[in-house]
């Protein structure tokens, strides 16, 4: 008996509290790793303390800085990221049917990482107090996503229908006018402006404070809920547009909610760390595979699924070249590309796919 | 009832349908036959809801169906289209309950449900096999148990199933079971609705055969009425001989040979 058929027997009762368990037990590890590394219990003794649950025992005052400046809001923010990712692309392979879509496909990353950049780089001329510059960011993103998504869907439409082939293509031209965007802002950038070329293309999680979090936060998170609150609709979405309209499911309507917190959650995600591939596509179809297709399951196990992946990418990539640090989208493709094209082969043998 | 009166529908300069009308009544079964392109299948989308006529109005129960919400009207008709193609691989049980989105009743009433309709359609000794390994007849009973768990419920409103070429593509034995399945749904206050390909099945099951020819209605009513040579040249352009099974009295048709100007063509010896 293969693995596969073991893990399908698990159920979906106790998935979502195992990948709660595991993304938990990969968090704490993550606050332990870096530059100083500090015991799992004294980590978990400064999270206690810093929740007003737990005060008595003397701990490392530097310790504590280092866990609650710069780790602990790099976790929380890699996270975010790593399940809102996820979520948008179960929830977007969900409305256009077709496994192969994901944020970046229909041109949110790519979007909003152009926008991002036009900001950051022609943005320096136009003088901005500090606050509104911080939030002039992620509302660039959301933008460009945003914007880059309807161009793509526009174009792909056919007798009022999305032309799922078409879509695909638009998708690749799009994205090539955004990192063509991309390019001719880093070609009038400054020396300094240059290195965040890396960080937009590949992702950089270490950028984290509490300060972009206060924005960001609520907004992956209200993004997350809502995504998540169409699950039942996407599976009649899986039969059809028409199907799913007979059986009594206000198609456009889905579609534009799930387009369009998609947009807000991953613009917001590449506003804090430039762009990660992979994590929307291959999160979804682990769940699928390895559990069942009920998006009643997909999408909330994606939300834990994405988070956990990123944060053991983000181990890896913090750990592997010590002490520099790898690009994220490099560990997430290196992880994911192998254990993706496995999966797919054992549910190809199966039929399945 | 389910009453469509004077339907048109245009698309640019070119006339799909032309003053249709059609009446379906819960507890019959009603076919609607006609060569291809004629208009079928955008009186099913109109009549389902999901296109507007150029002129003319739809009403189920009395009520004009653009005053339904979508979810309202998904509790009176469900919709069997054409082809099925399920994205990801769903469990035919779960293909299923699909059916009983919109109803929001409890967990126990709708696997009741579900299970009915499996036994029914003959698909509960597969209901774990995931629907995209199936073969097209097994499909096709899958999706024709999850439009009956939509309107199964038992409810005093008359419901309605509308179904585009259910038996496309299936053996023999296979459309015998569909369509003897359509005709013991309407036991539950149901009117079926259905496009047949086969106007030998058509006339053998349905209460009442609407003949479509070129976007117009060119007859309606029982078999017995209509199935006759005369409408069904004038619907098909096609001259055939109609007899009846001794048995029954049912009518049925043997097309004619080929007309003779093909004929020549198709036989005559090419010599050059």
């Amino acid at each position: 008996m293969d693995a596969t058929v073991t893990l399908r027997r698990v159920g979906n009762s106790s998935v979502i509290p195992g990948l709660a368990i595991l993304l938990l037990v990969a968090m704490l590890f993550s606050l332990t790793i870096g530059a100083v590394s500090i015991p799992v219990s004294e980590v978990g003794i400064i999270l206690l303390k810093n929740l007003g649950l737990f005060n008595g025992v003397a701990i490392d005052s530097t310790h504590e800085l280092v866990i609650t400046t710069i780790r602990f809001p790099r976790i929380v923010m890699t996270m975010l990221i790593g399940a809102m990712l996820g979520v948008s692309g179960a929830a977007l392979q969900g409305v256009f049917r077709n496994p192969l879509v994901e944020p970046g496909l229909i041109g949110v990353s790519g979007g909003a990482a152009a926008a991002v950049v036009v900001v950051v780089v022609f943005g320096a001329s136009i003088s901005l107090a500090g606050w509104t510059y911080e939030l002039l960011i992620p509302f660039a993103a959301f933008a460009g996503g945003l914007g880059a998504t309807f161009l793509v869907l526009k174009l792909s439409e056919q007798a009022g229908r999305t032309n799922i082939a078409v879509l695909i293509l638009i998708g690749v031209a799009v994205n090539a006018l955004t990192g063509a965007l991309i390019g001719l802002s880093i070609f009038y950038a400054d020396e300094n402006q240059l290195r965040t070329f890396t960080f937009w293309t590949l992702g950089d999680l270490g950028g984290a404070s509490w300060q972009k979090l206060a924005v960001a936060a609520p907004l992956i998170l209200l993004s997350i809920t809502v995504l998540l609150f169409f699950s039942r609709a996407l599976n009649v979405m899986a039969l059809g547009e028409a199907e799913a309209y007979y059986i009594g499911v206000d198609v456009e309507r889905t579609k534009m909610l799930v387009i369009f917190f998609s947009a807000l959650g991953v613009g917001v995600s590449v506003s804090l760390a430039g762009m990660i591939g992979f994590i929307g596509l291959v999160i979804p179809h682990l769940v699928r595979v390895l559990f069942h297709p009920d998006n009643r399951l997909v999408l909330p196990a994606s939300v834990l699924g994405g988070a956990l992946l990123l944060v053991l990418a983000d181990v890896l990539a913090r750990t592997i070249a010590r002490p520099s640090e790898l690009p994220i989208g490099v560990v997430t493709a290196l992880i994911g590309a192998p254990f993706f094209v496995m999966l797919l082969l054992n549910a190809k043998s199966k039929r399945e796919i | 009832m389910y009453e469509a009166n004077d339907l048109s529908l245009r698309i640019g300069s070119k006339v799909i349908l032309d003053d249709v009308s059609i009446k379906l009544h819960p507890g019959k079964f009603t076919a609607v036959v006609g060569p291809n392109g004629a208009g079928k299948s955008s009186l099913l989308k109109i009549i389902a809801g999901e296109q507007t006529p150029s002129q003319g109005a739809v009403k189920v129960n009395g009520k004009n169906l653009r005053t339904y919400r979508s979810t309202e009207l998904s509790m009176l008709r469900a919709v069997l289209p054409q082809q099925q193609v399920v994205q990801f691989a769903f469990s035919v049980e779960q293909v299923i309950h699909l059916g009983r989105h919109v109803h929001r009743s409890r967990r126990s009433h709708d696997e009741r449900i579900v299970a009915e309709v499996m036994r029914l359609t003959d698909v509960y000794k597969f209901r774990h096999r995931s629907y995209p390994t199936l073969s097209g007849g097994e499909k096709q009973r899958v999706q024709l148990a999850r439009v009956l768990a939509q309107v199964w419920d038992d409810a005093v409103h008359p419901r309605y199933v509308l179904m585009d070429e259910p038996t496309a593509s299936l053996d023999i034995a296979q459309q015998q079971h569909i369509f003897a399945l359509a005709r013991q749904v309407c036991g539950r206050n149901i009117g079926v609705m259905a496009i047949v390909h086969d106007l030998n099945q058509a006339a053998r099951f349905a209460d009442e055969l609407y003949f479509i020819g070129d976007g117009r209605l060119v007859a309606s009513g029982s078999a017995r009425e209509v199935f006759t040579r005369a409408v069904i040249q004038k619907t098909f352009r096609c001259n055939v001989n109609v007899y009846h099974d001794p048995c029954s009295g049912c009518p049925f048709i043997i097309p004619e040979t080929f007309p003779s100007v093909n004929n020549q063509s198709i036989l005559k010896p090419v010599i050059q």
